[in-house]
């Protein structure tokens, strides 16, 4: 071969260049990666999970979980909503000028214009900041992932296909494990037309005792097991409940802000 | 004789072809600098210049900046919390009921629900010492001035999310409000009790 040094010259530069892309690249942005806080409050996040949902995690990567479920929500867009928090002295003023202003769906500055416009005729108003896009519309999340969500997943599951719903946030969508436990029994029996495949060999069924466990699933009428019986999960279904109901993205970050109803400020 | 050993012929298996030298066409090269441009137009709007703070749907820094929720009610209120569970609630507790014989609740406490700021600003700021009536029921108080060394911005927002919580209703207070409440400290008598409170304006 007359011109081996400068073949393995171009294969060196071009295989060092996709790892410089794909490899160091990355490390560089992200590798720092550590604890936030959320927006408008001390506390930090991600806290690390507990032990039963560290547990989960590998459960759920047993079952490949992550063939049909993302953990990853995405955001097209971001968006201002006006909120009128008083009306001032002069509430018919303030009602003039609203009624000719689009509230819903701005971009910044036409927020900070409209806010002028409500400051001037003595109202009050602010300026709430939503996360719009088609994952969001569905309810899977109030914001788009960002790396520190990830921060104490080992291995990440991101998954890449969606025939199931999106997980991300699904701790603080349905927060009844319950709930979970007898989807994961039966789950057509709480979602009707689902496509998931029931992980019955998740739980044992039961004759009752001399009295029913404290941990035997509850069933909407028509679905449990026969009377007499009754189904309990294992430890392994436990677990990837506990790590299900731990998946929680639902706090602002100043990466990723929305602004956050309060549930404290109410009786 | 076979063919592989005729090494005279004129097509020599081991010649190694070569290719005649001839200038890469111009349209390679203009089509190669356009894309270039584009993808350095990519960048400049989509990149975030690599900051990894930047995530899509935002393009920059200062992008995401300006959206980072301001200081409105909302965010007053959630301030407020975080600060009273950390030096408020301890005595008067998160869901503002108090504790028995050591501070009083502030959950429909007439001190709390009042016209003005004057009275309930002054309690944090100074301490109250000797006893004051709360919701019909003496309390012998010794309330060091657990506010005085919050900033005036993190006790407005203290004192609006007492006065917004747990079914009070009270009009927010700002940080001048504080202000004004801070230069006053030693205008009246000390130390504060029920009967120097109940002589400031409502």
């Amino acid at each position: 071969m007359k011109n081996g040094f400068r073949v393995f010259l171009a294969a060196l530069i071009a295989l060092g260049a996709s790892w410089c892309g794909f490899v160091l690249a990355p490390v560089l942005q992200l590798g720092g990666t550590k604890q936030t806080t959320i927006l408008n409050s001390p506390d930090l996040y991600p806290v690390g999970r507990p032990g039963e949902a560290n547990q989960g995690l590998q459960v759920y990567r047993t079952h490949g979980c992550a063939a049909c479920h993302t953990e990853q929500v995405q955001q097209s867009g971001v968006a201002c909503d006006l909120v009128l928090t008083s009306a001032g002295n002069n509430p018919m003023a303030v009602t003039n000028a609203i009624s000719s202003l689009k509230l819903n769906d701005l971009d910044k500055d036409a927020a900070d214009a409209a806010v002028d416009k409500i400051t001037a005729v003595g109202g009050k108003a602010e300026i709430h900041i939503v996360a719009t896009g088609p994952d969001v519309a569905r309810g899977w999340g109030r914001r788009h992932s960002i790396a520190e969500d990830y921060l104490y997943d080992d291995p990440v599951q991101l998954g890449s296909v969606r025939i199931g719903p999106d997980l991300a946030d699904v701790g603080a969508r349905l927060p009844d494990a319950n709930w979970q436990l007898v989807h994961l029994y039966a789950p057509q029996s709480v979602v009707k037309d689902s496509a998931m495949p029931p992980f019955r060999y998740l739980f044992r069924i039961q004759k009752i005792g001399r009295a029913p466990s404290p941990n035997a699933l509850v069933f909407p009428k028509g679905f449990g097991p026969p009377a007499g019986y009754e189904v309990v999960p294992t430890a392994r279904a436990q677990e990837l409940v506990a790590y299900l109901l731990s998946l929680r993205a639902d706090v602002p970050l100043h990466d990723a802000p929305f602004t956050q109803p309060l549930a404290a400020s109410k009786p | 004789m076979s063919d592989e050993l005729k090494s005279n012929t004129p097509q020599r298996p081991d010649l190694e072809p070569t290719a005649s030298r001839s200038p890469v066409p111009i349209w390679i090269v203009v089509l190669t600098l356009t894309l270039l441009f584009l993808v350095m137009v990519y960048f400049d709007r989509h990149s975030g210049w690599f900051n990894s703070q930047v995530y899509g749907p935002y393009v920059s820094a200062e992008e995401l900046e300006s959206y980072q929720p301001k200081s409105g009610e909302a965010a007053m209120l959630a301030n407020g919390k975080a600060r009273y569970d950390q030096v408020c609630g301890l005595c008067h507790g998160a869901d503002g009921m108090g504790k028995p014989n050591q501070a009083p609740p502030l959950a429909g406490s007439e001190w709390v629900n009042t016209k003005s700021f004057r009275r309930v600003a002054s309690i944090p700021l100074e301490g109250v010492n000797g006893s004051l009536e709360v919701k019909g029921q003496t309390w012998n108080l010794s309330m060091p001035a657990m506010g005085a060394a919050m900033s005036d911005s993190d006790l407005a927002d203290v004192l609006t999310y007492i006065r917004n919580s747990w079914g009070n209703q009270g009009s927010p207070v700002t940080t001048d409000d504080v202000k004004v409440i801070r230069a006053k400290i030693g205008a009246h008598p000390q130390p504060l009790t029920g009967e120097v409170l109940k002589a400031l304006p409502e």
